[in-house]
This record gives C-alpha cells, sequence and structure tokens, in this order.
C-alpha cells in the first residue's frame, strides 16, 4: 500500500502531502465518521447510491487509526461525538498539514461551532437531518471542484 | 375592786382601833369628842373595804358613838356631852360620804388605767418635763421596758427618739392645738429602731397651763417595709411598662367576665362555637372589653399620637375578621390564666400591624378589671417568611423551567438521530430506485432502515412522555392540616386586607399523604387566593373561606376549600380547568389548569361543585 511509511503509519497530512489520492480505483472514496450506527449506515448508503464508495468509523479515534482506508477523496463527519468531536479531529487534520475536504454534519448547529469549523477549513457545514440534495451538492462540489455552498 | 394586799391587816387595825376608841370613849370621863376618832376607822375601812363594807364600818362606828353616849351619860340630860355627841357623829357621816366619793372616783380612774392596757397601742403620760407618769403594758411589751423601768425617766431619752421635725416646731403646734400627731423613729430595748405614729393629746390644768402630755404610738415598722415595697414594686412595674420594647395594653375584662359566667349558668361549653354562632354577642364583648392604659411602645407602634386616643372598647383595635379574640374568650371561659395568638391589628392611621401577642388572665376573677396583654410587631419577621416563601417559589420555577430546557435539549438530540437516519436513508433508497438500473436490493435494505429508525423515534417519544407524567419530583411525607396552615400563614395579610374570616376545620388523626410539599402548597394557596378574590365584591354577608379536611370512607384524603363568593355557573364548572379561562382582567387562566395537572401527577383529583353561595374546590389525594 503506497499509504504505509517505513514505520508502518503514515499520518494523513503527509498522505494528503503525497497527492495519494484515488489510490485504489478512479471511485472516489467517502470516509463517514458518526457515533451513531443509524446515521451511518443510512449516510453511507447514500453515499454509494451516488456512486461513491464509502468507509464508515464510529469514532475520530478509529478513523485516525485506520491505516488501511485513511486514504479518502473526502471526509463526511459528526460534532457530537465521544472521546474528540469532529470539529476537533478536522483541526487535528489541518495541524498535521492534511487538505483533506471534510463536510461536517451536526444535530445542534450553533453560530460559534459554524464559524470554529469553517474556519479551520471545512468544506460546508450541514444540519442533521439533511436533505439527499444539499449533500450530493457538497460532495459533487469537493470531488469534481465545483462551487462549495 | 380588787383588794389590795394589806387589806387584812388594815381590817384588823380597823376593829382594834374601833374597840380602842370605844372604851375610851365610855370608861374615860374625858371632856372631850373622842368619838371623832372613829373617822379613823372610816378611813382606814375606806382603803380596806369594798363600798359595803365601809358603810358597815360607818354604820358600826356610828352606833358605837351613841352607845358610848348612852352608856356614861344621861340621855335625858340634854347638854355639852349631847352636843359632842351629834359632833362626832356628823364627822363620822360627812367621812364616810367623802370616803365613798373618792372610792368611786378611784373605780373610774382604775377601770380606765385598766382600758388603757387593753389597748394594742403603746399609751404613756409624761409631765411637762417629758418624765414618765404612765406606761401602759402594751407599752411595756412593745418597747420591752416595764413600767417600773421607765416611770420617772425622761421619754425621749429612754426611747431615744427621732423626730421628724425640730422638737420645739412640734410643741408649738402640739401648745397651740393640743394635739400633734406624727412619725417618729425610736429605739426598743433590743436596739432595734422602730417606726411608730403617734399621737400626742395636751392635758391642761384649770388655769389651762400644760400639765401632762398623752402620747399613743402604734407600730408602722411592717407597714411601713410593705409599702416601701410596693413602691418599689410598682416602680420596677411602671419601668418595664414604659421601656419595654414590646407592647403592653392594660384591659379590662370584668364586664365581659358577667356575660361568660351568664354562658355557663345557661350551659354553654363551647364559647368559640356560640361566639361565631352569636355575632351579636361577640360585637359586645368586643366593645366589653375595654383598654385602660398603652404603654409608649403601643403608641409608636400603632402609630397613634398619644396614649390617650387608643384607649377604649378593643373592638376598635382588632379587625372585623381577628380569628383569635373568640379563642381567647373561651380561655377565660375555660379557667386559662393565659392566652397567646397572632393576630392583626388596627393602627390608628388606617393600616394594621401583624402582631403576636399573649393575654395574661389574673387567678381572682375580681382583678379582671387589669388583664395585661404584651404584642410584639412581627411585620420584619412575616415579610421575611414571605420573601423567603416567593424565593422558594421562584427558585422552584425556575427548577421547572430549567429541566423543562434540558429536557428539551434531550428530546431533541434523541429524537434528531433517528429522525436523521430516516431522512437520509429514504434519500437513499429514492437514488438507489432512480438509478439507470434501479438496485432494488439496496433500496430495499435503505427502506428498512427507514421504518426501524421511524419506530425508534417512536419509541424515544413514548419514553419522554412516560418520564415526564411520572414525575412529581420529590416525594415526601406530609401532614396536610401542617401545609395548609403555613398556607394560611402565608395569606394572612390577603386575608385581613379582603376582610375574610378562615375557618379551619381538620379531621384528628388524618393520614399522612406523600408528594411534592411545594407543588401540593401551591395548590392549596392557590384555591385559597381564588376563593378570597371571589368574595372581593361580596358586601351583604360574611366573607367565610374555609378550608376543611376529611378521610374519604374509601381511602383518599379530601380537602374542601369553599368560600362564600359570587359561585360558579354550572356550565362553567369543568371550564375554570381549561388553560387561559380566566374571569380575571388580568389573570392568565393558567392557575387552576396547572392545579389540576399537578394534583394528577400525584394521583388525585380537582373538581369544582357549586354551594350557593360560593364555591367550593375538592381535592382528592391518595394517602401515603
Amino acid at each position: 500500500m503506497g499509504c504505509i511509511s517505513e514505520s508502518g503509519f503514515l499520518t494523513l497530512g503527509q498522505l494528503a502531502a503525497s497527492g495519494a489520492r484515488h489510490t485504489m480505483s478512479d471511485t472516489p472514496t467517502i470516509a463517514i465518521v458518526d457515533d451513531d450506527e443509524a446515521v451511518r449506515t443510512a449516510t453511507a448508503s447514500l453515499v454509494r447510491s451516488l456512486g461513491y464508495a464509502a468507509r464508515t468509523y464510529a469514532s475520530a479515534l478509529d478513523f485516525l487509526q485506520d491505516g488501511q482506508g485513511a486514504c479518502p477523496d473526502c471526509l463526511i463527519t459528526d460534532v457530537q461525538m465521544p472521546g474528540m468531536t469532529g470539529v476537533e479531529l478536522q483541526e487535528r487534520l489541518r495541524a498535521e498539514g492534511s487538505t483533506l475536504p471534510v463536510i461536517v454534519v451536526t444535530a445542534f448547529p450553533s453560530e460559534a461551532m459554524r464559524q470554529r469549523a469553517l474556519a479551520s477549513g471545512a468544506c460546508a457545514v450541514l444540519e442533521k437531518p439533511f436533505g439527499g440534495d444539499v449533500m450530493v451538492r457538497s460532495l459533487q462540489s469537493v470531488l469534481e471542484g465545483g462551487p462549495l455552498s | 375592786m380588787a383588794e389590795t394586799p394589806d387589806a387584812a391587816p388594815s381590817r384588823i387595825a380597823a376593829v382594834a382601833i374601833a374597840l380602842a376608841v370605844f372604851l375610851i370613849d365610855v370608861a374615860t370621863p374625858l371632856e372631850g369628842a373622842v368619838a371623832v376618832l372613829y373617822v379613823v376607822v372610816v378611813l382606814i375601812a375606806a382603803r380596806a373595804f369594798s363600798r359595803g363594807g365601809v358603810i358597815l364600818a360607818s354604820g358600826a362606828c356610828l352606833g358605837l358613838t351613841i352607845a358610848a353616849y348612852l352608856i356614861s351619860h344621861d340621855p335625858e340630860a340634854f347638854g355639852s356631852p349631847l352636843l359632842r355627841c351629834l359632833v362626832s357623829l356628823a364627822a363620822i357621816g360627812i367621812t364616810t360620804a367623802l370616803a365613798l366619793r373618792h372610792k368611786a372616783d378611784a373605780a373610774v380612774l382604775a377601770e380606765q388605767a385598766r382600758l388603757l392596757d387593753l389597748t394594742h397601742d403603746a399609751v404613756f403620760v409624761r409631765d411637762r418635763h417629758d418624765v414618765i407618769t404612765f406606761w401602759n403594758r402594751a407599752a411595756e411589751e412593745f418597747y420591752g421596758l416595764s413600767a417600773a423601768e421607765v416611770i420617772g425617766r425622761v421619754a425621749h431619752e429612754v426611747l431615744q427618739t427621732v423626730f421628724p421635725t425640730d422638737r420645739a416646731v412640734i410643741l408649738t403646734e402640739l401648745h397651740r392645738t393640743g394635739r400633734w400627731e406624727g412619725e417618729l423613729v425610736q429605739r426598743v430595748r433590743s436596739g432595734r429602731a422602730v417606726v411608730v405614729e403617734s399621737r400626742w393629746a395636751l392635758q391642761r390644768d384649770a388655769a389651762g397651763a400644760p400639765l401632762a402630755v398623752l402620747e399613743t404610738n402604734t407600730d408602722v415598722t411592717e407597714r411601713k417595709r410593705t409599702y416601701a415595697q410596693l413602691v418599689a414594686s410598682e416602680r420596677r412595674y411602671r419601668t418595664i411598662f414604659d421601656n419595654t420594647r414590646v407592647s403592653i395594653l392594660q384591659q379590662d375584662w370584668s364586664a365581659v367576665k358577667a356575660d361568660l359566667d351568664r354562658l355557663r349558668a345557661e350551659g354553654v361549653r363551647d364559647v368559640a362555637a356560640y361566639a361565631a354562632a352569636h355575632p351579636d354577642f361577640l360585637a359586645r364583648a368586643r366593645r366589653n372589653v375595654v383598654i385602660v392604659d398603652v404603654n409608649s411602645v403601643t403608641v409608636r407602634m400603632l402609630r397613634a399620637p398619644d396614649r390617650e386616643s387608643l384607649l377604649g372598647p378593643l373592638d376598635d383595635l382588632l379587625p372585623e375578621a381577628d380569628p383569635t379574640f373568640p379563642l381567647s374568650l373561651a380561655a377565660l371561659a375555660n379557667g386559662e390564666r393565659f392566652f397567646e395568638g397572632e393576630t392583626q391589628v388596627r393602627t390608628h392611621d388606617g393600616g394594621s400591624v401583624p402582631v403576636l401577642f399573649g393575654v395574661s388572665f389574673p387567678a381572682d376573677p375580681a382583678d379582671l378589671g387589669c388583664v395585661l396583654v404584651h404584642a410584639l410587631d412581627i411585620t420584619e419577621r412575616k415579610e421575611a417568611a414571605e420573601a423567603l416563601l416567593t424565593v422558594q417559589a421562584d427558585l422552584a420555577h425556575a427548577a421547572r423551567v430549567s429541566t423543562m430546557g434540558e429536557l428539551t435539549a434531550t428530546m431533541a438530540h434523541e429524537i434528531n438521530q433517528p429522525l436523521a437516519a430516516v431522512v437520509t436513508n429514504g434519500e437513499a433508497a429514492l437514488r438507489w430506485l432512480r438509478r439507470p438500473a434501479p438496485d432494488l436490493g439496496e433500496a430495499t435494505d435503505a427502506l428498512g432502515r427507514v421504518v426501524t429508525n421511524g419506530r425508534r423515534a417512536g419509541e424515544i417519544v413514548a419514553r419522554i412522555r412516560g418520564f415526564l407524567a411520572k414525575s412529581p419530583p420529590r416525594h415526601e411525607s406530609l401532614d396536610l392540616a401542617e401545609m395548609i396552615g403555613e398556607a394560611a400563614q402565608l395569606l394572612e395579610r390577603e386575608l385581613a386586607r379582603h376582610a375574610v374570616i378562615l375557618r379551619q376545620e381538620n379531621e384528628p388523626g388524618l393520614p399522612r399523604v406523600r408528594g411534592d410539599r411545594l407543588q401540593l402548597q401551591q395548590v392549596v394557596v392557590n384555591l385559597m387566593v381564588n376563593g378570597i378574590q371571589a368574595m372581593a365584591a361580596i358586601r351583604d354577608r360574611p366573607r367565610v373561606l374555609t378550608v376543611r379536611t376529611s378521610r374519604q370512607e374509601d381511602g383518599p384524603v379530601r380537602v374542601d376549600v369553599a368560600d362564600t363568593g359570587e359561585g360558579i355557573r354550572p356550565e362553567a364548572l369543568e371550564r375554570v380547568f381549561q388553560p387561559f379561562y380566566t374571569t380575571k382582567s388580568n389573570g392568565m387562566g393558567m392557575g387552576l389548569a396547572i392545579c389540576r395537572s399537578t394534583v394528577e401527577a400525584h394521583g388525585g383529583r380537582l373538581w369544582v361543585s357549586d354551594a350557593g353561595p360560593g364555591a367550593v374546590f375538592h381535592v382528592l389525594l391518595p394517602v401515603d
């Protein structure tokens, strides 16, 4: 796997810097992080119905520790999660130099949280329950260079 | 008259002299009136014999004189011997008469002296030079000095008399008026000082010159001390009365006592109930208790211009609906010595003051003219208590609001997740189906998850509803009567302001109920306030709010809150519990709705009935 460093563990920052996209196939892979299984599964189904590949994680830590699938084309993450929140995950990726596009979803949108997410480079902040069209547009703009919502 | 100890020798001497005179008279031819010497016999007899004895002795002497004359002279010869005999007879007769009169005088004097001995007052006589000449038995006992010890001595030296003013001044008055009265301090034999009330009377001789002074002294030492104690006690009482921070009212209850005695004679036992049933009796009693005196604290407390303006019938002071006066009447009727309570009293400027008061009834009904009532202004205490309760109520409200806020947040989060899953799965299913080659498997899976998550959301809603229904937050065991008492206290001012008479009737031995103290108390307060306000427009009948507790036969405890107000129209009986139903211009119409939901959350029931006049709210609560 091209993502593996000599130490056997490549940081996402290094991954992003190496431009390691589309390593598995031409189908874009979307990583989905949500502690609620029902939402996770539903989001994955929606993503797949759009023709993308989906990988799901129950927590931010699970995602960070997954060496194999850790080279997605886009990350969709929930905010309120035990352990590390979605916004903290996004900030950590940025801090490590990653340019991975991130879409943040939340059931409790607040202006402060939205500002904080956008400040650390989120492509979109979506409110749960989000409509399919909104998610489709966000993904398309992220993956095909369209205008961000 | 008691015979003198030397009576016997005197009698013998009298007889001997009489015999000797007779023998000389008969046997000697002395040309003289020997028989005149019988006078000596009469004089001795006057000392030695009683009045009868004196007369007898005198008769004997007369007989002996005549006998001697007849023996030694010719009775038919009229000459000098006969003349001498007649002179002797005359001398004996006159002497006898004088002796008898003297004897009578002496008897009177002795009787008077004996009377002086009988009196309890110390009596003595002193002459012009203040030398004691007479000293009665009471004086002997009082001063511890015998007559023999003091007669012949100067009185004021013996008694170390201290005069109230200059002695010369006293003597001047005595000589001018013949009398003097005053208080003297003297010393008795033991050296103890005594205070006497002294009365002097001056005796003058025929020429009007001062002869002697009769001094009569009464011991007033004890009386003086008792009086001094009384004065000190009165002064202490006055000090307390005037300077204490407690209001004190002196009242006259004697007129009321007569009424109560009459009731007792008629067989009335429960005076409080009688007073409630006989307003005219109560009104008379309130007028018959009269405020006689008040201290300065009372004047300030009742905001009066002066003491006098507060004197008069108690009726002026008590508000119309005062509940404590009939109870104090009952206490007096039952022979209790003390009654205390809490009430409102009218101030002079038309306001009212809450007071804690105590009535002390005297032990002797004869002293009911002076009943002391002390009262303490508890405005500040009441306000503090009310403020505390308000704060508690506010806190409880805030706690409920914040609980609601938390609940809303929890609900939003819990429901939002399955809702998000439903929407996303639905979207996904649509897209699987809309593909150029619809993926029925994926679509079916997604729709299955729609159903699952929809069900999950439903379960969450059911769980929250169940949580809400089961949430009288704090359950404790409650004494309803006590709680109603607290509510009544809280509303005391409100009751007084609206001139509402509150009756609390609690069934004895009522079981406790289980629930949230604050919530149930708010229900009671709410129902009572409703009752008070419902009577605001009533003018033609007493405004009575009755709060009654009782036990239902089938178990639950029942609270009835009855007013004598306008009542509720039959068609409105159920509507009053609907939210936003109100008859008040500024009401929200939420009070009764909240009351009902609170009572129902406690497993109880709340309903209303029309009692004409007025309405009765009924609360049923399950027992603990």
